[in-house]
């Protein structure tokens, strides 16, 4: 049996790196980030619609891969929100700071 | 995150197709003349699979596609039927070499294989409600 590949098993991406300062961060910021991910399960949602559509109108799809695609885009957008409730969270923080 | 459903996603469709091609050589295993009338049996149809690399993980996983879907090489079976329309000289009927039994095997192993693979994607489902519940 050959071992897969070591260059294929790269090794798994940094976690956050606590000495990491904001300045020094890569340059996409927050902002660009958080779009991007918005886009992707845009993408992704819009993909499981088309997918849904084409199997009720008789079109050639696989029923897995249709429901593959809207159990993707659910799961996505509940991890959107997840993070969306998170960022109100805090800043419903902020603005109960007294100043 | 999401390449697992992917994976397993293309198992399923994979078996599907495999399971066509079982239910056509059942469908066909007495079929004498082929889509002109002529008298030539049914080839049986088989259907071999073949990694992809077009849907990868990190991890090295890869997930499967259809390679080709190829015809028999046995001969087929020959029975002696001398009045049947299409007997040759000697009597004998050429009839596909499809055994049933083998036949309904493959489609049981690839039944129980799709149903594997669901099981997958459940697992990889309750993974990522799990993960879900890390911030919510």
């Amino acid at each position: 049996m050959n071992p897969i590949n070591s260059a294929q098993l790269s090794s798994p991406p940094p976690l956050l790196n606590p000495a990491m300062g904001p300045n020094q961060s890569s340059d996409t910021s927050f902002k660009d980030m958080l779009f991007d991910s918005i886009k992707q399960v845009n993408t992704m949602q819009l993909d499981a619609d088309q997918a849904v559509e084409q199997m009720f109108t008789g079109g050639d799809v696989n029923p897995a891969e249709v429901l593959t695609a809207v159990q993707k885009a659910d799961l996505a957008f509940r991890l959107t929100m997840q993070m969306r409730n998170k960022l109100m969270e805090v800043y419903q923080e902020v603005r109960d700071i007294r100043i | 995150m999401l390449t697992s459903f992917d994976i397993s996603t293309s198992a399923l469709v994979a078996q599907r197709t495999r399971l066509n091609a079982i239910s056509s050589n059942i469908a066909n295993m007495s079929t004498t003349r082929n889509e002109r009338g002529e008298a030539e049996p049914y080839t049986p149809r088989y259907v071999t699979f073949q990694t992809d690399t077009g849907i990868t993980s990190s991890g090295g996983g890869a997930g499967v596609r259809v390679g080709s879907v190829d015809y028999s090489s046995e001969p087929p079976k020959m029975k002696y039927e001398p009045g049947h329309p299409d007997a040759d000289a000697q009597g004998y009927v050429q009839y596909p070499n499809v055994d049933m039994t083998t036949e309904f095997v493959d489609a049981l192993e690839a039944s129980r294989s799709y149903e594997a693979n669901v099981g997958i994607i459940e697992v990889s489902k309750n993974l990522v409600e799990n993960t879900l519940r890390i911030i919510a």
